[in-house]
């Protein structure tokens, strides 16, 4: 009894604390991973799914997806095409407004606050309205491009395989602004304003001082920002999935978008297991990637 | 550029009336999806477009009150009690956690912390199938519990990395005053550290409930009845069957943004907090 007591007496009870939900994280969340994987290695359908007949297939399910159809390798570069373009664009868009509202107007501080609005929108409901916006005969964007005189005739934006990817990007891009904005501005806030001072007097202009001064001293926030974004886009789902559901012919199928499809639609439990799992390991070493980074720019 | 300059008058009008341009471009969706929700529908498809409508249309909202196929307020109802539901969860089991780990020095700390790091990573995706047929087993299926439960699983991690933050902060002498005055640790732990705590504490309520409002995945694959489904899901269904009906559609959409705008308007503060610990410093 004393022993346990003494256990109890130091450190040890934070972990009485902690226990609870632990406990649960392994539960809804540890539990699942592993039986994802071993879902992944059997052969289990609608058919199956009751009875309990689980035959153990290695890796036949991966295999099969590879060279039953090209859908796989196709999710796999739309998921990457998906993930970059939306990064480029929304970092670029995202930093040049927190420059921008890192100067000291007036209406700064709550424009730059409403401007977070989009990325608080639950998704669905943020491809519902990119769903009406991109529209062919009544969208608003092709009334706008054909009023500015871009294009003659109406873009049948998600009903066409070549034009329903860079529609779901737009859509994405606008809800990750937000985010990029908000991180890179409370990085912009830490560069004492000394240093831009000092370098206006010994003459250096606004380019220079972006590339010598900002960029170098941003780099940590950067790194992390862009390491951050791959990780969240990378696994987007419901908003493709509301506004073209992977289609037309697959063409904007990502990697989350198709590992639904096979286990909720074709309830090929198994194999959409497998391809969730291709997800799963690449977002591992990222995550991993991004944890070590930041923790290794901590010490420094 | 940085942010003690102070501006010129003259450029403080022109960077204020900029600001003002961004705004309306980026926030147009939002205003859009809203003014189609109060027109006629056959003012919906004109072209051109009107940017106001003519005829002011409420009937959007109202029919919603009358007709059973999908009653946007039921599944309004249904979204609030799997939101609160997976806010309660994500505190009660976030707030001692953060407290274990920011207040003592066990062993494995470090292991689980990483494991919430992880956690909050995750896609979707990964968790969707086995859950599914785990809450099968558990005859979790077709219920609140099963959404509630995926939701809280995205709230924990988060509310769990940010608290800790809040609690390491706290000065020991704090804790030891209450010792002194005849509280042990876990009556220190809720009459004094959460109290001082308040402000992380409302940030994690905050996001564990947006985040369980925001979830479409979840709430569509692990309830099947359209009677019992969030707000999300039944929209989607909607979209499905009747995918051109827009005066109702955008009516769903401005429903389903009013929590979240409201939290927004009150909250402001605590949100941008959440977003920039959460993600930086992890």
């Amino acid at each position: 009894m004393t022993k346990i007591k003494r256990w109890f007496k130091y450190d040890n009870i934070g972990i009485l604390f902690v226990f609870p939900a632990f406990l649960y994280m392994i539960a809804f969340v540890g539990y699942p991973i592993i039986y994802n994987f071993v879902l992944s290695f059997q052969n289990i359908t609608v058919r199956n799914l009751r009875n309990g007949q689980r035959e153990f297939i290695g890796f036949n399910n991966y295999i099969q997806l590879f060279q039953q159809d090209d859908v796989l390798t196709k999710s796999i570069v739309n998921t990457l095409v998906f993930t970059v373009v939306c990064i480029i664009f929304q970092f670029l868009i995202g930093f040049a407004l927190a420059l921008f509202f890192n100067k000291n107007f007036k209406f700064s501080k709550p424009v730059r606050g409403i401007l977070m609005i989009p990325w608080m929108i639950p998704i669905t409901i943020s491809g519902l309205i990119f769903k009406f916006m991109f529209g062919t005969d009544v969208g608003i964007i092709n009334f706008f491009l054909k009023t500015l005189g871009f294009i003659g005739e109406n873009i049948d934006w998600l009903t066409n395989p070549a034009t329903a990817m860079p529609a779901v990007i737009i859509a994405n891009i606008w809800i990750g602004i937000p985010f990029n904005m908000i991180l890179l501005a409370t990085g912009l806030t830490t560069i004492p304003a000394e240093l831009y001072e000092s370098a206006s007097i010994d003459g250096a202009n606004k380019v220079q001082r972006l590339f010598k001064i900002t960029l170098p001293l941003l780099r940590p926030t950067i790194e992390s920002v862009l390491i951050l974004g791959f990780i969240y886009t990378f696994k987007v789902y419901d908003l493709v999935y509301v506004m073209t559901t992977g289609g037309p012919v697959n063409s904007t199928q990502l990697l989350s978008t198709y590992s639904y499809k096979l286990s909720f639609d074709m309830f090929k439990y198994s194999q959409g297991a497998a391809v969730a799992n291709i997800l799963f390991i690449v977002l591992f070493f990222v995550s991993l990637l991004y944890l070590r980074f930041v923790y290794s720019e901590r010490e420094a | 550029m940085g942010t003690n300059v102070e501006l010129s008058k003259k450029k403080n009008i022109i960077y204020s009336f900029i600001s003002v341009v961004i705004l309306c471009i980026l926030l147009f969706p939002l205003y859009w999806i809203f003014v189609t929700s109060i027109k006629m529908e056959k003012e919906i498809f004109r072209i051109p477009p009107t940017f106001w409508p003519e005829v002011l249309n409420l009937k959007s909202y109202m029919v919603q009150l009358e007709i059973g196929d999908f009653n946007m307020f039921h599944s309004f109802g249904n979204s609030l009690i799997i939101s609160f539901g997976a806010m309660i969860i994500s505190i009660i089991l976030a707030v001692p956690a953060s407290y274990g780990i920011a207040k003592y020095n066990f062993k494995g700390k470090k292991s689980i912390v990483l494991g919430f790091l992880v956690t909050q990573m995750l896609p979707v995706s990964v968790l969707l199938t086995p859950l599914f047929i785990i809450f099968k087993n558990m005859n979790l299926y077709n219920t609140f519990w099963s959404t509630i439960i995926a939701d809280s699983t995205i709230g924990i991690p988060f509310s769990v990395l940010i608290l800790k933050n809040y609690f390491a902060s706290i000065p020991r002498e704090l804790e030891e005053a209450a010792y002194i005055d005849g509280l042990n640790r876990f009556t220190a732990f809720i009459k004094v550290l959460i109290p001082i705590a308040k402000q992380g504490v409302v940030v994690c309520g905050v996001f564990s409930f947006l985040y369980a409002w925001g979830d479409l995945a979840y709430g569509m694959t692990f309830i099947l009845d359209q009677q019992k489904r969030p707000i999300t899901a039944g929209i989607f269904n909607f979209m499905g069957q009747y995918g051109t009906k827009w005066s109702y559609l955008s009516a769903f959409a401005v429903v389903t943004i009013i929590p979240v705008a409201l939290i927004f308007i009150f909250m402001q503060k605590y949100i941008i907090s959440g977003m920039t610990s959460g993600a930086v410093k992890g």
